[in-house]
């Protein structure tokens, strides 16, 4: 049909700012991987040390421990959030008196910067202070000091994540869910299906598509959380909740680190684009081979 | 589908709604007390509200800069970033241009970056590279909006492509057929199509850049500051002023809410991400 | 009543006190210096705080007043201005004419020469040199920002120290007192060792318990994952046990172990850290969530009958009422300290505690040195302090001290201004460190575990001594 350049007339400006702001930034990153810098060592100057910031990292035990929370916490809040989202999701599609105001409501937290949500958090659970942790104690007697408690900062973090998120899961499964077609779920109800099996048979396959583009989308934010986790435990207690993002942020910021700050950065963003790589292939490019 | 008493729902999605909106509540508490009663045992009723502070934020000339600025990149960048998204799916969906499946993949890998690292390429970029004569890019409102499409961008693309897609290819060939240039058939006959994907992609992309704090606050140093980085004019040596903070952030959801509200019911329509068409 | 922390309200009504001291600056000096620079903007970074606000607030349009030459402050938080401050400089961008520097970083930027030296600059340009403008008006603090050859590289604008504060309200209820006696055979009186301390600090912790009141016995800077506590343990608790500069013998290959010459992980660093861990458990509890700001609202707010507290924030706890609810409360006293320490300082080893503040600098990369060297002199006249030092209570030269303005807020602080005049010797800055921040984040990590207790004390310490060197090794100060 159409020449192929008005394509590549369309597509030019949004490839040119990505090269301009993404890729030329990426390769500086990467160049920099390769050297030794710290402008406040003794040689402030930047020197090529070859692989040696990678082979550093293999045995990082900071960096370790920080992929291993991270990693953690993405689990916990992306599962949450999908398995709540799609429990809400689900609940939306029955009609009821206002609806509407509802669906508002459940979509508020979304439209929060993420440094106030982690400002709102951290007051809300200042030990003794805070609103939570003094009615833990005024009703139930329960103790929560996220400054002490390893797994209370953890769950604290993963429920602001949830609590922040859950409502983009819901908005995409309701679009999802909308627009399935409903003759393949009548025709297994004649054909005897129970609810199960027409939610593992039918639904989840039809909705996949959505479902993993709602899982990219979170997994690369939850992956680059920063601004939340910094106002709320600062990476602490100790490093319970110090994900690669807070790692990396305090490598390169107040550490100077350029060098093996930058190194850290291409490892994790090559970890994510692989785990992305791996649910896109699996999931989705079929369908758009089938086109 | 199954009838259900309606109490039910209104039960449940009340009380999701009292955990949703509890730490909204608590951030319009905590900027309505003085900065005394700040570590006072805390009352779930507000009583007594203190204005002082909303009185203080909007005397504040800084702030209102701050907030125009605000307005004006967010704006900027979600208008282009969907824009731009939309050229840019029309030509991923329509054209069988070698790679393209690549492309797509390749344009959210924009996204996964860590922010912190790559701060000091842009900074150097903008103002050495991206600079003309005495002028360049950094702390300027245009050098921010095209910095935020490093994020907004890819998130277009990926919203719209599936709209796109689930647009028949018949449609546009009819119109070729009948004549129509290339943009024509883009703008009058695809671009009405999409208005439900591009008002969701708008409005997110919005919140998304009206919500950015670490590539704003490094970025930026006296003329294109935006809200959120003056929240951190507040984290002062001798206290955070959480009143004040608390305040501006309510001032930050007020425009938000509007261009949320506004749109509430095509974001629905849509967010398809992918979904199977019948 | 109404006390000038408000910047913003207040600024008005400063702008107009601060117009007598137009009557002894000289304005048409000013004016004709500033004459080529006209249409000029200046441009300075800094962190958020009362000093700096008062600089943007009052002394910045009082400048442009009188010479024509604009000054625009950006301020912002602490992590923020130190990474755009270095960026700048570092890129040599010009994008700032004065940037903050706090003592503990003037290492760093001496090092890599980002600054110009001031005392040559002025030398060079006769013509631009205030006769106002001294560098011997200038406190001790000052020397903190001078070289080798005693060159200014900062004007000082802040200045406090990290003290003792206590309740005098506590301290002097006779009933508490008839308590604390009988429970303990001694008087009640602010603590000059640590066991006094302690006791003082267990008695009001259970004090508040028994009679069911929202009151502890001591601070504690003690975050889990901020460097906050950090800085308390290094500046303020291991100095009074003999460990200073943070127990890093620069003379010797930069030894931070014992082993190596160090005193890290000496048994008097075990000492501090178990006291000062000790402190902790008996602190309000949201103590190890505290950063220096939470401890100064923690005091502020009544939750703590003693405590060591930064200067910046003392100021405030004392006098500002629609911030703290102890105003008129409020005593201040030198650190506890261990046996022999006092005469140890006096005799010239070693500080007591943390002697904290800024100055602003003029990187090398800026565009406009000659009007930022005006601002700079006009800021470090004796005639701008006494306003800005009731403003935000920081003093800078030493005549300020015997301003009756000054004076006046002295007896307000419970002569906290005294204290600095007549102790600040025993007090020190930062280590003259260039890798200040390289070495606290790298061994921060380790200090969080020992405070949430996945390391022991002496374990822990062992850690962070060795991660201090393999960093310094690293950077190459140790060979």
């Amino acid at each position: 049909m159409q020449s192929k350049t008005l394509g590549w007339i369309l597509l030019a400006p949004t490839l040119l700012i990505l090269f301009f702001f993404g890729v030329l930034p990426f390769i500086y990153v990467v160049f920099v991987s390769f050297h030794q810098w710290n402008p406040f060592a003794v040689d402030p100057e930047m020197v090529f040390n070859g692989a040696d910031n990678f082979r550093q990292i293999v045995f990082d035990p900071a960096f370790l421990n920080s992929i291993g929370v991270t990693v953690l916490f993405v689990l916990f809040a992306v599962v949450s959030e999908l398995i709540l989202g799609y429990v809400l999701a689900q609940a939306f599609m029955r009609d009821f008196p206002g609806k509407a105001i509802f669906r508002t409501i459940h979509t508020l937290p979304l439209i929060m910067a993420p440094i106030i949500v982690g400002s709102v958090w951290k007051l809300m659970t200042t030990p003794s202070i805070g609103i939570i942790p003094k009615f833990l104690d005024d009703w139930f007697g329960i103790t929560m000091n996220i400054a002490t408690s390893a797994p209370a900062a953890f769950a604290t973090v993963v429920i602001m994540d949830i609590w922040h998120w859950t409502p983009l899961v819901t908005l995409t499964l309701i679009a999802a869910l909308v627009s399935l077609p409903s003759d393949p779920f009548e025709q297994a109800q004649i054909d005897g299906a129970n609810k199960r099996q027409i939610f593992w048979h039918i639904t989840l396959p039809m909705i996949a598509p959505a479902v993993v583009a709602t899982v990219f989308i979170r997994l690369m934010d939850a992956l680059r959380t920063v601004d939340e986790v910094w106002m709320l435990t600062g990476g602490g207690p100790g490093s319970a909740t110090r994900f690669v993002g807070v790692h990396i942020f305090k490598e390169v910021f107040p550490k100077t680190n350029y060098g093996y700050g930058s190194t850290i950065s291409v490892v994790v963003l090559y970890l994510t684009i692989v785990a992305c790589w791996l649910l896109y292939v699996t999931m989705l490019a079929p369908r758009s081979k089938k086109d | 589908m199954k009838k259900q008493s309606p109490i039910i729902g209104i039960v449940f999605w009340s009380l999701v709604s009292v955990l949703t909106l509890f730490p909204i509540y608590w951030l319009f508490v905590i900027s309505v007390k003085p900065a005394v009663q700040l570590f006072s045992t805390p009352e779930l009723i507000l009583s007594d509200p203190y204005w002082g502070n909303y009185a203080k934020v909007w005397g504040d000339r800084l702030l209102r800069s701050y907030m125009l600025n605000s307005v004006i990149i967010s704006t900027g960048n979600a208008v282009l970033c969907t824009v731009l998204g939309f050229f840019a799916c029309y030509a991923l969906s329509r054209f069988n241009m070698s790679g393209k499946e690549s492309i797509f993949f390749w344009t959210i890998t924009n996204r996964m970056a860590p922010p912190a690292v790559f701060l000091l390429p842009l900074f150097l970029l903008m103002t050495q590279v991206y600079a003309v004569g005495d002028w360049n890019l950094l702390d300027t409102r245009i050098g921010m909006i095209l910095v935020y499409c490093t994020f907004n961008l890819p998130f277009a693309i990926w919203t719209l492509r599936p709209t796109l897609d689930g647009i028949p290819k018949e449609l546009d060939e009819a119109a070729y057929v009948d004549g129509a240039s290339a943009w024509k058939v883009i703008t009058e006959i695809v671009f009405p199509l999409c208005r439900p994907g591009l008002a969701v992609t708008l409005i997110l992309t919005w919140v998304f850049a009206w919500n950015e704090y670490l590539l704003a606050a490094t970025l930026t140093n006296f003329n294109a500051r935006t809200l959120t980085t003056g929240l951190s004019e507040y984290v002062t040596s001798t206290g955070t002023e959480w009143g004040i903070m608390a305040t501006i952030s309510v001032f930050t959801l007020i425009p938000a809410l509007i261009v949320f509200g506004l749109v509430q019911k095509h974001i629905v329509a849509g967010l398809t991400f992918g979904a199977v068409k019948g | 009543m109404s006390f000038a922390f408000k910047i913003g309200a207040s600024a008005l009504a400063l702008t107009v006190a601060a117009t007598s001291a137009f009557a002894e600056i000289d304005a048409a000096w000013w004016k004709a210096a500033a004459e080529p620079y006209q249409g000029v903007t200046i441009r300075g970074v800094t962190e958020s705080s009362p000093p700096s606000l008062y600089i943007r607030e009052v002394l910045a349009p009082e400048f442009e007043a009188l010479t024509g030459i604009r000054v625009d402050v950006e301020t912002t938080s602490w992590d923020q201005m130190f990474d755009k401050a270095i960026k700048d400089m570092e890129a040599g961008t010009g994008i700032y004419d004065m940037a903050y520097i706090e003592q503990d970083i003037i290492y760093s930027y001496l090092s890599r020469d980002f600054l110009t030296d001031l005392t040559q600059f002025l030398a060079d340009n006769p013509d631009l040199k205030a006769g106002t403008y001294d560098e011997s008006n200038f406190t001790t603090f000052a020397d903190y920002f001078k070289d080798d050859a005693g060159h200014l590289y900062g004007v000082p604008m802040e200045a406090f120290l990290k003290v003792y504060l206590y309740r005098t309200d506590l301290f002097n209820d006779p009933d508490i007192q008839a308590a604390f006696k009988e429970k303990t055979g001694r008087d009640l009186a602010p603590a000059t060792t640590h066991a006094e301390y302690a006791e003082i600090a267990q008695f009001f912790t259970d004090y508040g318990n028994e009679n069911d009141m929202d009151l502890w016995g001591t601070t504690a800077q003690a975050h889990t994952g901020h460097v906050a506590s950090w800085y308390e343990y290094f500046e303020s608790v291991a100095p009074t046990f003999g460990v200073y500069n943070w127990g890093i013998d620069a003379d010797n290959n930069y030894g931070a172990s014992v082993e190596n010459g160090g005193e890290m992980n000496s048994p008097e660093a075990v000492e501090a850290m178990e006291w000062w861990l000790s402190m902790r458990d008996i602190a309000p509890p949201e103590s190890p969530a505290s950063t220096w700001t939470e401890v100064g609202t923690t005091f502020g707010a009544g939750r703590a009958a003693q405590g060591l507290v930064y200067g910046e924030n003392a100021g405030w706890i004392a006098a500002d009422e629609t911030k703290s609810l102890v105003v008129g409360k409020v005593g201040v006293a030198l650190p506890p300290l261990k046996d022999g320490i006092l005469e140890e300082v006096e005799g010239g080893t070693g500080y007591i505690g943390y002697y904290d503040g800024g100055a602003f600098g003029m990187p090398h990369s800026s565009k406009n040195k000659e009007a930022t060297a005006l601002f700079l002199q006009y800021i470090g006249q004796n005639e701008v302090q006494p306003d800005w030092a009731v403003a935000a209570p920081r003093v800078t030269n030493t005549a300020t001290y015997d301003d009756p303005k000054v004076q006046e807020m002295n007896t307000k602080l419970s002569g906290y201004y005294d204290l600095i005049k007549d102790k600040g010797y025993l007090f020190a800055g930062a280590p003259a460190y260039p890798f200040h921040a390289q070495v606290r984040e790298a061994t921060a990590p380790v200090f969080y575990q020992i405070l949430t207790g996945d390391l022991g004390v002496q374990e822990g310490l062992d850690q962070m001594a060795a991660t201090a060197e393999t960093t310094l090794t690293e950077l190459g100060y140790r060979k």
